[in-house]
């Protein structure tokens, strides 16, 4: 097939099949690196963190929270749709960008899914661990039980989120864990000592290239991708209702659903390329996640920061149309309330910040891109604070009107989950391969 | 194995092998087991082997997991011999007193399986019209009060033996000869204890003290002068049209505000039938619970008062006075108070004898002798006298005195030389019959614990003529003995030792010989009336020469004016100990445990003070070091108030937040032989820290112009009933209906008009749900638990120039959001722009309005906490109620957060049984007050108002058993039976005769915040003031 030699290589330096194989089990096969040790350990110290302030918060109760009786909810759900929504970068590159036939989207998406389920474990801390009674936190699952004719709420969206969630764990943990099978077969394959040989092998299933194996793989893959994509829509859309269904002004807006997804695949990018730019500098990996690469996401970032941004706006508009009192102060309280400093932080991180991408030095500066992808990061954690914080602390009666402050154990929690994620993202890079071989291989000679 | 050909028969059937024989041999039981007959007599239930092996294996695992969940042991102590009328399970009332505002409050004690566990007011008494106050239903807890004596003490140690302890103290009465024996106790209204004391007095030579903590001598002084009647007259607020209330805080801390607040409310609400209601004016310098009812409140200093009252009594009589309130109000004042034509009622707060007499000048000018007021049934309070008191200081100091018997009275705290008394006590032997260690008592020689109230025989006149008997309702729960038969032991009796039948036997026979009625009719019912002679008093006093003494006396204060005053929930400082007490949020202020400086908005601006500062106030040579200052709306400028009853030095047992809570006021107390004044001059206030947190309960005090507090004037309401309700909403709902038109449909009605926010219901739910205690710093996390909070707002009357820099009035959200103000809203008393010139002056902080809105679960029919419970732990009864299933709850909390009214409550940690929440759940004698009907909740779950539904299902269990339908009023919340102002109606809706349905027709009714659609069952009942202007509300 030609290919116009105007487009840039999806894969630079004229890499041979042997590269990209050599390239990426590097890691792999050599010793951690002395930079690797410190990032694990460091991730890891905050995993124990984590360990820590829920342990302390499951011996003491939920009081060791800054939440009251008025702001029940605070970084606990903050943080909760924070990691839903970083979770969802991972299967829109892998499916929707699949079906598309996007290769560039080849060399990231195998550490974009990964990011998804190490965001999905983060994710589902925070609603077993806002309970009060965490012990009792298989109670939303629909199970038989002996406590007579005891039965699960449907119509609660908390249920929708056990529902949503759990299936989005899922079929995104099949989806990665098919897509690792040919490289961990390559692992296997290069692997020399026994145990290696043994582990990859025993995760490989038997994988042995043959015409048929690949196509079987291929079919799945495409099936997988065409189940993951209505995933993509509905978690953050099923997020969105555990607000959008409520009464509470602020939260009882039909604009949720694709507000929600939008921000959530805007934040998920930024946390691709968070993670991205970091890897491809650590683990010498350039050639592969290209300057194209980051050029592409950020596009994407714009996108979807714009799109965050025109909900924003429609929000006020809608409140200021809608006559409700109640709404119009949940608007302009965000704004120019106490909190109005988390509401302009979300509004200069997730609207103004991304327009700079339009610059094309913007998109292709990865450690200006770097810097950009925390800012959207830091907003769109500040868009779900904003949501929850400031919409429940002023709601109808002002007699009942409080402030929030989270506690050390509410951010040592916080902590403690980007430790969690880390520590994943530190194994998962140490111990499988990091870029998908098997399809960049097939593209090591292609063009955009 | 032997081969044998040998043949064994069992019978010759077998040996002959008829064929039945050989058929049944096959079965193993020769009938047919009757298997249906047993497991039942339906069809299907045709079960064979196999089916039984699945039920076997069924039931057999099913028992097993059933076995592994460890189940508590609990042991369950049957009675050996069943008490008569003790049913477990079955509460019994007995009429009874509790000990607050006065001795001998009547009330009706709710007692559990032997233990008393409410207090409600007895129906039959005028003083508590089935209702009773804050305090007084907190004070059953100092019934099961860890601090409390267990036994006698003698010399610090601890005595089981009463006939010890009275050895003791006759050796030290014996000691004590040639020097005074004083006996110093609390006004005694009983005369059971009059005699004790009499007889006491008389074996031992010995002299009577009486001490209160408050003083009422002022108004006792002017009716002597006035009428020659040493009274605190009987006022009568139910008979005026017009009130007008110098500082008297009638109906939170004055007297016996019970009582005057039941009185107060029936005159209060309009009614289609009747629209009309009296008119209350309050005069004060210090926003009271009482100003905040009024229809017109005016600010003044407390010094002026009595040139006030004099001014008014000169427009009274014909003149003008030289005192006048803004737009000639008092002028006004005077001509309602004549148009009232009889129907008038002034009183004062004031303890100053001259403005006393005025006053009675000037209800003797309107003619409210005989009409509101009534001499003859004097309130039997204070027969504080200070001259003898100072006297008996004197004495004691000089080291006069051999003994001092201390019964119930603590001067060492509330006396304004309460450290010189302490030094002087130490010169002589204190025995002591109060019931804990007090102050006065730390360092008695003899404790002998009386009983508490509910434990005691007694009788009390609180009333002339009205007689409240008191009656034990709980075995003794320590060695204590009542003071009535310890002082009888002293004076030589010989009484049956530690044993209660010999008051009792004084009791019946009291009630039978001198009463002349039954006794044991008398102690069921708990009152007994008698006829009293109101006499046709006339006025005697001269109004001239106490006008002449108050102008003489009038000195402008330099510096600030301090008024010492009560709070509700805490009032004298008697409950120090008692954590429902200062749990309460302050009526007014809603500040929870503190007392603190309050100050007007313009004096804390030109003192540049901050909510929170700490200060140093000085005031009559006595200096409170450090006080944390709160700005008041509605407070008069140049006046600061400090709530007396704090800064208790009393050792507790338990490690919580009522240890060194507040400053003691009372050493700043203007007392002397004439008479004791609470009013301080010449008061300076410096800053000396700042930044205290205040633990208050609601931080935001403006409406916001929102709908859901609807008020309007008595004209308007005149005009059209259903005046601010025009609008109604039609919600539409995707749910199809239940419906409730069958069975009960329980609702419930708030008359905003009536409720005076007390907070009466606030308490008695906090008892009678087993809601915990959490302190001062859970507050402070805005994690009080109250089922049932009272909402205060404050709106500002303002100039139509003004209305644009303060946000009254119709809810045109734009109309003025300020830049700054949003921030800083959350002190709503530091939101003002202070660079605006209308603000500056904060003139509108000085005329305030005042809204009290009680507020519990609303048992919306279309519940937003039942949608969204993943768990359903939170559902909807058939009858209506927003049921709670705390062994379901997982606390999620999204209920919570889904409650627009924001009345869900969580169990943030454990406050049972938790060292770090020492209140009385945390132990073993204050647990016994627990309801036994409600679950003590566990952490981790939600929790809220559930309409009492124990108390309903007690009522619906007693109807049938008494085969009837279900009456109005059987089932009961505990907010509606304490309230005194019957503003909080509870009931059936789908009974068309019960008083709930007729609120539901009630054109005044509204639901609040209707359009949300979530349909609640708790009405309230549009605010009507009697004012003349337009209130600005939509």
């Amino acid at each position: 097939m030609f290919e116009a030699q105007i487009r840039q290589p999806l894969v630079e330096g004229n890499k041979s099949i042997a590269d990209v194989s050599n390239d990426i089990c590097r890691p792999i096969e050599n010793k951690p690196t002395k930079l690797w040790w410190l990032g694990f350990t460091i991730s890891f110290a905050f995993l124990l963190l984590m360990a820590l302030s829920l342990g302390w918060t499951v011996w003491e109760g939920i009081g060791t929270w800054g939440v009251n009786k008025t702001v029940m909810w605070g970084w606990d759900i903050t943080n909760f749709v924070f990691w839903v929504g970083i979770g969802h970068a991972g299967t829109l590159i892998s499916a929707i960008l699949l079906l598309f036939r996007q290769k560039w989207r080849m060399s990231i998406n195998r550490s974009a899914e990964a990011m998804t389920i190490f965001a999905v474990l983060c994710a589902a801390q925070f609603p077993l661990f806002h309970m009060g009674r965490v012990w009792l936190g298989y109670w939303p699952l629909p199970l038989p039980n002996a406590f007579g004719s005891l039965w699960v709420n449907f119509n609660s969206p908390l249920l929708w989120d056990v529902f949503a969630i759990s299936t989005y764990l899922s079929v995104s943990l099949l989806f990665w864990y098919l897509g690792l099978i040919p490289d961990i077969a390559t692992v296997r394959d290069r692997a020399v000592s026994k145990a290696k040989k043994f582990w990859y092998g025993f995760f490989a299933m038997g994988w042995n290239g043959s015409a048929r194996t690949w196509h079987r793989y291929e079919i799945v893959a495409l099936i997988l991708a065409g189940v993951s994509t209505p995933l993509v829509l509905s978690v953050h859309t099923i997020v969105s209702m555990d607000f959008a269904t409520s009464v509470i002004p602020g939260w009882h807006t039909t604009i949720f659903p694709p507000y929600f997804v939008a921000g959530a695949i805007f934040s998920g990018f930024g946390m691709v390329l968070t993670l991205l730019i970091i890897v491809r500098k650590v683990l010498n990996l350039e050639q592969y996640i290209t300057i194209g690469h980051l050029d592409a996401m950020t596009k994407v970032v714009m996108l979807t920061g714009s799109l965050v941004g025109v909900a924003y706006l429609t929000e006020f508009f809608i409140a200021a149309y809608s006559g409700v009192v109640y709404e119009q102060y949940a608007f302009l309280n965000r704004a120019f309330g106490p909190y109005w400093w988390a509401y302009w932080t979300m509004m200069s991180c997730n609207l103004l910040a991304p327009q700079v991408f339009w610059f094309k030095w913007a998109r292709t500066t990865p450690w200006f891109i770097f810097i950009l992808s925390i800012i959207v990061n830091i907003g769109m954690w500040f868009e779900r604070f904003v949501i929850i914080v400031t919409s429940l602390h002023r709601d109808y009666l002002t007699s009942s009107w409080a402030m929030y402050t989270a506690t050390l154990t509410e951010v040592a929690i916080f902590l403690g989950t980007m430790g969690l994620f880390f520590t994943c993202f530190f194994l998962f890079s140490k111990f499988l391969p990091v870029i998908n071989m098997s399809e960049v291989k097939s593209i090591i000679k292609s063009r955009e | 194995m032997s081969n044998s050909e040998n043949k064994y028969w069992r019978g010759i059937e077998e040996l002959e092998s008829s064929p039945t024989v050989l058929g049944n041999s096959s079965n193993e039981f020769s009938d047919k087991l009757p298997m249906e007959e047993i497991l039942g007599d339906s069809e299907e239930l045709s079960s064979n082997r196999r089916d039984f092996l699945k039920f076997f294996g069924f039931s057999v695992s099913a028992v097993a997991l059933a076995a592994c969940n460890k189940a508590p042991v609990k042991y369950a102590m049957p009675y050996i011999n069943k008490p008569e009328n003790v049913t477990p399970g079955q509460a019994l009332y007995y009429a009874t007193t509790c000990g607050v505002y006065n001795e001998g409050f009547p009330i009706l004690a709710k007692v559990r399986e032997g233990r008393p566990i409410k207090l409600d007011g007895n129906p039959k008494s005028a003083l508590s019209q089935g209702s009773l106050s804050a305090a007084g239903q907190a004070s059953i807890l100092s019934l099961y009060d860890i601090n409390r004596l267990p036994n006698p003490k003698i010399e610090g140690d601890e005595e089981e033996d009463w006939s010890v302890v009275d050895s003791k103290v006759s050796e030290i009465l014996k000691s004590a000869s040639g020097k005074s024996i004083y006996l110093v106790s609390r006004t005694v209204t009983s005369p059971i204890t009059q005699e004790s004391i009499d007889k006491f007095v008389a074996a031992h030579n010995a002299k009577h003290v009486v001490y209160d903590p408050i003083s009422y001598s002022g108004i006792k002084a002017a009716n002597q002068e006035s009428f020659g009647m040493n009274v605190v007259p009987n006022y009568q607020f139910d008979k005026a049209d017009v009130i007008v209330s110098f500082g008297a805080d009638f109906l939170g801390t004055w007297i016996s505000p019970t009582r005057f607040t039941a009185d107060y409310t029936k005159n209060r609400v309009p009614s289609p039938e009747k629209p009309e209601m009296s008119k209350h004016i309050q005069i004060e310098s210090l926003l009271s619970l009482t100003g905040t009812n009024a229809d017109y409140r005016y600010t003044i200093p407390a010094s002026k008062q009595g040139r006030y009252l004099v001014s008014l009594y000169n427009m009274l009589s014909g003149g003008s006075g030289d005192a006048e309130l803004p737009g000639n109000a008092l002028k006004q004042i005077a001509s309602e108070l004549k148009a009232a034509n009889g129907k008038a009622l002034v009183v004062c707060g004031s303890n100053n004898k001259e403005d006393q007499i005025i006053v009675n000048a000037i209800n003797d000018l309107l003619g409210s002798y005989g009409s509101t007021i009534d001499l003859g049934s004097a309130m039997n309070i204070s027969d504080y006298n200070e001259a003898s008191f100072e006297s008996f200081v004197a004495d004691v100091s000089k080291g006069n005195a051999g003994a001092v018997v201390m019964m119930d009275a603590n001067p060492v705290y509330s006396y304004h030389n309460g450290a010189k008394l302490e030094l002087a006590l130490q010169k002589t032997k204190v025995i002591s019959t109060t019931m804990i260690v007090d102050e006065s008592t730390r360092n008695a020689a003899v404790h002998a614990p009386d009983n508490h109230p509910l434990e005691s025989w007694n009788v009390y006149q609180p009333m002339v003529g009205h007689y409240v008997t008191s009656q034990p309702v709980i075995t003794k729960v320590f060695n204590t003995r009542s003071a009535v038969e310890s002082l009888r032991a002293w004076s030589g009796e010989t009484v049956k030792l530690g044993e209660d039948q010999a008051s009792h036997k004084w009791v019946t026979d009291y009630i039978s010989s001198t009463l002349g009625v039954n006794a044991n009719q008398a102690l069921h019912d708990g009152v007994i009336m008698k006829s009293v002679d109101s006499g046709n008093p006339s006025f005697a006093g001269s109004a001239s020469s106490a006008a002449a003494t108050i102008a003489a006396n009038y000195k402008k204060s330099s510096g600030f004016e301090l008024a010492l005053y009560q709070k509700v929930g805490v009032l004298d400082g008697n409950s120090a100990l008692n954590p429902w007490s200062h749990e309460m949020p302050d009526p007014v202020t809603k500040v929870t445990y503190d007392n603190y400086v309050t100050i007007s908005r313009n004096d804390a601006e030109s003192n540049d003070l901050e909510q929170g500062d700490f200060v140093k106030i000085s005031a009559g040579g006595k200096v409170i070091e450090q006080l944390p200052v709160l700005i008041q709306p509605g407070q008069a400028r140049g006046v600061i108030g400090i709530a007396l009853g704090y800064g208790r030095n009393i050792p507790n047992a338990l490690q919580n937040d009522l240890i060194d809570l507040g400053k003691n006021a009372y050493p700043m107390v203007q007392a002397s032989t004439s008479g004791t004044n609470y009013l301080v001059q010449n008061a300076t206030i410096e800053k000396v820290g700042s930044g205290y947190e205040f633990a208050q309960t609601q931080t935001h005090h403006m409406i916001e112009g929102r709908d859901y507090l609807r008020e309007a004037t008595l004209d308007e309401y005149k005009e059209n009933n259903a005046v601010r309700n025009e609008h109604k909403h039609h919600a539409i709902t995707l749910w199809s209906d239940y419906d409730y038109s069958k069975g009960h449909h329980w609702a419930m009605a708030i008359d905003m008009n009536a409720c005076t926010g007390c907070g009466s219901c606030v308490v008695s739910c906090h008892i009678e749900n087993n809601v915990p205690v959490v302190g001062r710093s859970e507050v402070r996390r805005r994690r009080d638990m109250h089922w049932l909070r009272i909402d205060r707002y404050y709106s500002f009357e303002v100039d139509a120039d003004q209305t644009a820099s303060v946000r009254v009035g119709p809810s045109n959200v734009d109309q003025e959001f300020k830049k700054g103000q949003f921030s800083t809203m959350e002190n709503e008393l530091a939101g003002l722009d202070k660079n605006s010139e209308e603000d500056q002056d904060f003139g509108h902080y000085d005329t305030v309005k005042v809204v009290h809105q009680p507020v519990m679960c609303q048992h919306c029919d279309h519940a937003p906490c039942e949608t969204v419970c993943p768990v359903l732990a939170t559902t909807h009864s058939s009858e209506g109620l927003n049921q709670m299933t705390y062994n379901r709850c997982i606390g999620t909390k999204y209920c919570g957060n889904n409650c627009p009214y924001k009345v869900r409550r969580f169990n943030w940690f454990r406050y049972n049984m938790n060292s770090k929440f020492d209140y009385h759940f945390n132990n073993e004698l204050g647990r016994m007050v627990l309801n036994p009907d409600v679950t003590v909740r566990s952490r981790g779950v939600m929790e809220k108002c559930s309409f009492c539904v124990q108390n309903i299902q007690m009522a619906k269990l007693n109807a049938k058993i008494e085969n009837r339908k279900l009456t109005d009023g059987d089932a009961n919340t505990a907010c509606a039976k304490a309230c005194p102002s019957n503003a909080i109606v509870f009931g059936d809706r789908n009974d068309p005769d019960s008083r709930i349905a007729k609120m539901f027709k009630n054109d005044r009714s509204y639901k609040m915040l209707e359009e949300v659609g979530t349909d609640p069952s708790v009405l309230y009942l549009t605010k009507i003031r009697n004012r003349k202007e337009e209130v600005q509300h939509s």
